[in-house]
């Protein structure tokens, strides 16, 4: 079994862990659950689940540049894809951070707007994955 | 004994054949190292690639910069139309994160 795609398989499963995280979690916020003490637990499921894409995604580069020399070769809309996934990763994390310290706080309205907006930076990371991935 | 050295020896043989086969490599059968091209025409390149067991597949870069990802092996590709000059072409094999393994083929052209 060649190392380094056992390197990428299983940081793979890291990273769509993490995606299962930031979108169900995000999800059941949002339409299922109401009771804030289960959505603050949500609330530090999909943190978690941001901090790992973030962490994942870099993994995905250390291992190409542990093995190669070199970081993964892509340019155009692949690089944009990236570019949309970091900054949803960074976007969801202070989403998350904020809801988990200020959402107890926040009308009701609003933190069903703080929801949306994660559920919609999840589905944008998804959408810009398999950009990333089929394009270079 | 004997049919069990035989039997060792083919097995060893076989590893060894899986071993070959599996070398990563690249061919660009056309176009050849320092040929000359028309940048009227529809110029094309020809290649041939063994990924290997690190390889997934390859990108094609002109002169340095990427402008292909290549998902057949083997096959050839319409080239963007070439400005008048030296031009490189290269095929590198990269891994399924889109890395360069190391495995590559460059030839220099002349467009004219």
């Amino acid at each position: 079994m060649d190392p380094q795609n056992l390197a990428y398989a299983l940081t793979q499963i890291l990273h769509n862990f993490g995606a299962v995280a930031v979108t169900g979690g995000a999800a059941a916020a949002r339409w299922f659950v109401q009771r804030s003490d289960r959505r603050r637990t949500l609330a530090w499921l999909v943190l978690a689940g941001w901090a790992t894409q973030a962490a994942s995604g870099a993994l995905f580069g250390a291992i190409s540049h542990a093995a190669y020399g070199q970081f993964p070769d892509i340019h155009g809309i692949a690089l944009a894809a990236l570019a949309l996934k970091m900054g949803c990763a960074a976007t969801g994390f202070g989403a998350s951070a904020s809801v988990l310290a200020f959402g107890e706080r926040w009308s009701e309205p609003r933190r069903t707007l703080a929801w949306s907006a994660l559920v919609a930076l999840a589905a944008i990371a998804l959408c810009a994955a398999a950009f990333l991935s089929w394009f270079s | 004994m004997d049919a069990l050295r035989k039997a060792a020896v083919l097995v060893s043989l076989g590893f060894a054949t899986a071993a070959i086969a599996q070398q990563a490599s690249v061919k660009i059968l056309s176009p050849a190292e320092g040929s000359k091209l028309d940048s009227m025409a529809q110029n094309r390149i020809t290649y041939e690639v063994v990924p290997g067991p690190k390889g997934d597949h390859v990108h094609l870069y002109l002169d340095g910069k990427e402008t292909a990802v290549l998902r057949q092996l083997k096959g050839s590709r319409a080239l963007d139309t070439l400005a008048p000059g030296n031009r490189s072409m290269c095929i590198k094999v990269v891994d399924k994160n889109h890395t360069p393994i190391g495995v590559e083929q460059c030839v220099k052209v002349r467009v004219e």
